[in-house]
């Protein structure tokens, strides 16, 4: 008798739980995974409304891939997402260092350091515009003292394909992310193996790289995973800030997606599956690597 | 002898000299820039090389026929105010959606164990990884086809997707720090479901829900792209206002106002979160 | 009982729909064979109560002008303006393709009214999209030269060489002014031809730069660069036929030497020394180039941008207009367009009346710099003479040096071929020769 009541009460509260899961699976699942295949389709040539449907067919890719400008806007991207996390990072542990020690008005300085996450990207462009540009500010200031003499000859920051307006713009916007991250894993540890660490003779850069770091390292993977996502896929600060053709994939995507010609936006789809196929396996790998060290370090 | 002194400097709890250099760098850095920006919303005419404006917009303001700078931005000709409220208005009830639908399945996701659990999470955590850019048209294109497409209920329903991951980390971290115990022993105690949920469970939610919601409400209100798409120009917000100003990559007097104007609701935000919400918060959210 | 009654209501309902579809045909064919009278139009007007104008709203003079001015002035009538901005022309286009590809027919569209010229009205007239001959059947038209031996009436009968049917509604007249900063050019070095130009630049590199095409600000300099360099010499005439009378081969030899002065240009201009030639994407980006003076030299569509720049505060103060190019600065006008498929169609017609009055042609020129699209040799002393004092003024040129050295806009068709083929032979930097490239744009094109 109690078996089968008990049965029936497992079986409802499955029940229960899948529709506790359902709504964030209908949107999930429905309408981003629903859009995903919808793009890969797309870029396989399945788009009966625009009056094409060569499903599968692989030449949109074939074009994309076989285009050298495809990898030179692909080498773009990956440039300016590593170059802006690595610098987000260096920059982003120094400040959580400094910001468990104690200091004056360290508690405004809590807040202001935390101003650029809670603004947008453009805010950030704008920001950028106004000081690196070749009539901005720093230009000006050059000029104040003499330096230079006609906004040409400052050396030009925004818009060339080195990029260093667009690694600016996210490295202002994701230090304090990396910062706050690391410290809110700072204080999680606390600073009794450090202590220990230096009351047994070692120096500061050794505590960092054998105490500290060992520590904050979940901290460092997981937001390097969610900038350098970012990054990649970010079209805003690319679009205003880089440097013409060929710019970034997402801008490449958004130009074909823009243009008058039908076909084109088949290829933008094409574009934009690469770049998230692109950014899945690189992320992938990435996460697959930390899991493995871990494994290691575990059994060690 | 050598070995104590640099000991000592290792525990020492003050900032090293770099240290202070650093963060009046960082602060300069972050800061800094708010300065010119703040003086070109108040310019009529500011060029090369000025480092102050050559005529200031308030002697300006009678001569003109037209809303200059400051004015303009306020007037209704700018659309400033029908963004903000669009903005407040779409974050808010994308917040509280977000928290109705994701409060049960953290808790499934912190409690139970079923089939496929770790492939669903890999999968909520999908959209962090997956850029804006890869499903904004594919999403149009099926909004237009349900008809939702430049409606508030479009772009709200739009911005749950990169709004979920955070949401369920930072409210599976929480549940799982509230141990089942808790709810068990009052149970004992007598209490029934509601009351249980009302007097324990809640109050011991309460700062994670707070964080994610915060969280949640500034993902939602720095949304671009999708809005973009989205809104297909009916319904704009700071985001799309302020991209559609400083596209062509240059910054007039009005363009200015509407940047400081959209870096409000930032720093009202960053006045509640830094009251309400200690670091530690934020970092369960990524700990992982 | 209640399965009848359903059905009835559905049947009644259907009826009752394509009894107006019906009815606002009928309305339509009316308008466009000139047996509506105005009074029907306006009644009719205040019953649809709104009409939806999409325009392109990067301007904030027009923005201003449309909410502050325009609104209330047509509001006199009884109807209600809601201006739509839009990032591009061809947004508002697409949808109204799209809604027509939906079936959405008269009265069941999204957008009332379009102000478009050239490829975006080629493109609507391609695919029937047009609401049909309308504007020389206002009481406004009046102040518009439709007779077709008058050859001032050019311009509104033929929009990019196609012809208009009187299916859109001239708004304004431009044209392609440049702009100079006199506080950093001497007035010996002003260049007026494009060999000048290059001479100024080869002594001062980097000093100019010009809108990206496909921005059609940019393609109008390409164009005029193609029309000065013609190997015929005979500058715009060629340009007027259509790219299916001219032929790939034929085009090809004729924008050569234009493309090739162009691709010289592009190791002078902004940025170019170092290989890296940046090209402003929009008017607004060039005009701050120019206030920081990193550039010398502004060009663009704006017989008052100048005039209007200064009382603003965009332009620096030394701004003053010049000719440039010598017999080629090329002259158009805009429309406002009805679509087939408007849902208000009757007070979009009280609209484009409203918009072609002497009032409301005046305060746009006013306010928003714009020229009138009306025509002033039909309109009376104090109409003229209101439109005079409106105007904000020409900096550093006459109406006689404008009118000595204008030119027509090239014929739609061939425009998407010229700026496919400065895409790729400038910005892409192709090593493909030019016939190869335009016979390629004009089979994409088909």
């Amino acid at each position: 008798m109690s078996n089968t009541h008990e049965l029936a009460r497992l079986r409802r509260e499955k029940r229960l739980m899948w529709l506790q899961l359902m709504p964030v699976m209908i949107v999930l699942v429905v309408l981003f995974g629903g859009a995903l295949v919808l793009g890969v389709a797309q870029s396989l040539g399945f788009a009966p409304w625009f009056g094409v449907n060569t499903f599968p067919d692989f030449t949109y890719f074939g074009a994309l891939w076989g285009g050298a400008s495809f990898w030179t806007s692909l080498w773009l991207t990956l440039y300016y997402a590593i170059v802006s996390t690595v610098l987000s990072l260096i920059f982003g542990i120094l400040l959580a260092l400094a910001l468990v020690r104690k200091f004056p008005s360290k508690t405004l300085y809590k807040y202001l350091y935390k101003l650029p996450l809670m603004i947008p990207y453009t805010v950030g462009i704008a920001l950028a515009v106004i000081m690196l540009g070749n009539g901005g500010m720093l230009s000006r200031l050059m000029a104040f003292v003499g330096l230079i003499d006609d906004p040409s000859q400052f050396p030009q920051i925004l818009k060339t394909h080195m990029g260093w307006g667009i690694i600016a713009v996210y490295v202002w916007k994701q230090t304090p992310f990396v910062a706050l991250t690391i410290y809110a894993v700072l204080l999680g540890v606390g600073r009794e193996t450090e202590e220990a660490a230096a009351i047994l003779g070692a120096n500061r850069r050794q505590i960092f790289f054998q105490v500290t770091l060992p520590q904050i390292l979940p901290g460092v993977i997981s937001s390097t995973l969610i900038i350098f996502a970012f990054n990649i896929g970010a079209f805003e600060a690319p679009f205003i800030l880089g440097g013409g053709f060929p710019d970034t994939l997402p801008v490449v995507a958004w130009r074909y997606f823009n243009d008058a010609d039908y076909t084109l936006q088949l290829q933008g789809m094409a574009t934009v599956v690469s770049i998230a196929l692109i950014a899945g396996g690189i992320l992938y790998s990435y996460l697959a690597i930390y899991r493995r060290y871990e494994r290691r370090i575990g059994r060690q | 002898m050598a070995n104590k002194r640099a000991s000592v400097i290792a525990l020492s709890d003050r900032l090293s000299p770099f240290q202070k250099i650093y963060l009046w760098l960082v602060a300069g850095f972050i800061l800094g820039p708010f300065i010119p920006l703040i003086i070109q919303s108040f310019a009529f005419r500011w060029a090369w090389p000025d480092l102050l404006p050559s005529t200031w917009w308030l002697t300006q303001r009678e001569k003109s026929p037209l809303p200059l700078a400051w004015d303009y931005v306020f007037s209704p000709y700018s659309l400033v105010v029908e963004a903000t409220l669009n903005t407040v208005f779409i974050g808010c009830v994308v917040t509280v959606i977000c928290l109705m639908i994701c409060l049960p399945a953290a808790r499934v996701l912190a409690r139970e164990k079923f089939r496929g659990k770790s492939s669903f999470e890999f999968f909520l955590s999908m959209p962090l990884i997956v850029p804006e850019a890869a499903i904004g048209i594919a999403l149009l294109m099926i909004f237009i086809y349900i008809g939702l497409a430049g409606t508030y209920l479009g772009i709200i329903i739009v911005h749950l997707i990169p709004t979920i991951p955070y949401m369920i980390r930072m409210l599976t971290a929480v549940y799982q720090g509230l141990g089942r115990d808790f709810e068990e022993q009052a149970m004992i105690l007598g209490a029934n479901r509601w009351q249980i949920l009302r007097m324990v469970t809640l109050p011991m939610l309460l700062p994670g829900v707070v964080a994610g919601a915060l969280f949640t409400f500034l993902v939602s209100t720095n949304i671009f792209l999708l809005t973009f798409f989205m809104g297909q120009g009916k319904i704009i917000t700071l985001p799309t206002l302020l991209f559609s100003k400083i596209s062509g990559g240059t910054l007039d007097a009005s363009a200015a106002g509407i940047t400081l104007v959209v870096t409000v609701p930032g720093i009202i935000l960053l006045l509640i979160t830094e009251r309400f919400i200690k670091e530690e918060a934020f970092g369960k959210g990524f700990g992982n | 009982m209640k399965k009848l009654s359903y059905t009835v209501a559905l049947i009644g309902g259907l009826m009752s729909s394509t009894a107006m579809a019906q009815d606002l045909e009928a309305f339509r064919d009316a308008v466009t064979s000139g047996n509506a009278t105005w009074e029907d139009i306006e009644a009719r007007a205040k019953e649809e109560g709104v009409v939806n104008l999409y325009y392109w709203g990067g301007s904030d003079q027009i923005n201003i002008w449309m909410d502050r001015f325009a609104t209330p002035g047509l509001a006199e009538s009884g109807v209600t303006l809601n201006p739509v901005r839009i990032t591009g022309t061809k947004d508002a286009v697409d949808l109204v393709l799209a809604e027509l590809g939906a079936g959405k027919g008269l009265g069941e569209g999204s957008v009332d009214a379009i102000w478009v010229n050239g490829e975006n009205f080629a493109t609507l007239k391609r695919q029937n999209a047009l609401f049909g001959a309308f504007a020389d059947k206002l009481p406004n038209s009046a102040n518009i030269e439709w007779n077709a031996e008058d050859p001032r009436a050019l311009l509104n009968l033929r929009d990019f060489g196609i012809e208009t049917n009187a299916s859109e509604m001239p708004w304004s007249g431009e044209q392609y002014v440049c702009a100079v900063n006199t506080a950093r050019v001497a007035e010996d070095d002003i260049p007026n031809t494009f060999a000048e130009l290059k001479d100024y630049l080869t002594a001062n590199p980097g000093k100019f730069s010009y809108v990206k095409p496909p921005h059609y600000i940019g393609n109008t300099f390409v164009q005029a660069a193609v029309y000065a360099h013609n190997p015929d010499g005979n500058g715009a005439v060629p340009f007027q036929s259509s790219v299916d009378e001219l032929g790939a081969a034929e085009l090809a030899r004729l924008i050569t030497p234009g493309l090739e002065y162009l691709k010289e240009l592009d190791g002078l201009v902004l940025g170019g020394a170092s290989g890296n030639a940046r090209y402003p994407e929009d008017p607004s980006a060039q005009d701050g180039l120019f206030l920081n003076g990193e550039i010398d030299f502004s060009c663009g569509f704006g017989l008052y941008r100048v005039a209007v720049g200064l009382r603003d505060g965009t332009y620096p103060e030394g701004a003053a207009q010049f000719v440039f190019p010598e017999g080629n600065m090329i002259k158009n006008k805009n429309y406002l367009v009805i679509p087939a498929n408007a849902p208000n169609p009757a007070a979009a017609l009280v609209m484009t009346n409203y918009m072609a009055s002497v009032a409301a042609q005046a305060s746009k020129l006013e306010i928003a710099g714009m020229p009138p699209g009306i025509d002033p040799w039909l309109l009376a002393d104090d109409e003229v003479a209101a439109l005079t004092e409106a105007s904000p003024g020409f900096v550093g040129i006459t109406q006689a040096e404008l009118d000595a050295n204008t030119a027509p806009d090239t014929n739609a068709t061939l425009v998407d071929v010229i700026e496919a083929t400065w895409l790729e032979y400038i910005e892409r930097d192709s090593s493909d020769p030019i016939e190869v490239i335009v016979e390629r744009a004009v089979a994409n094109l088909k």
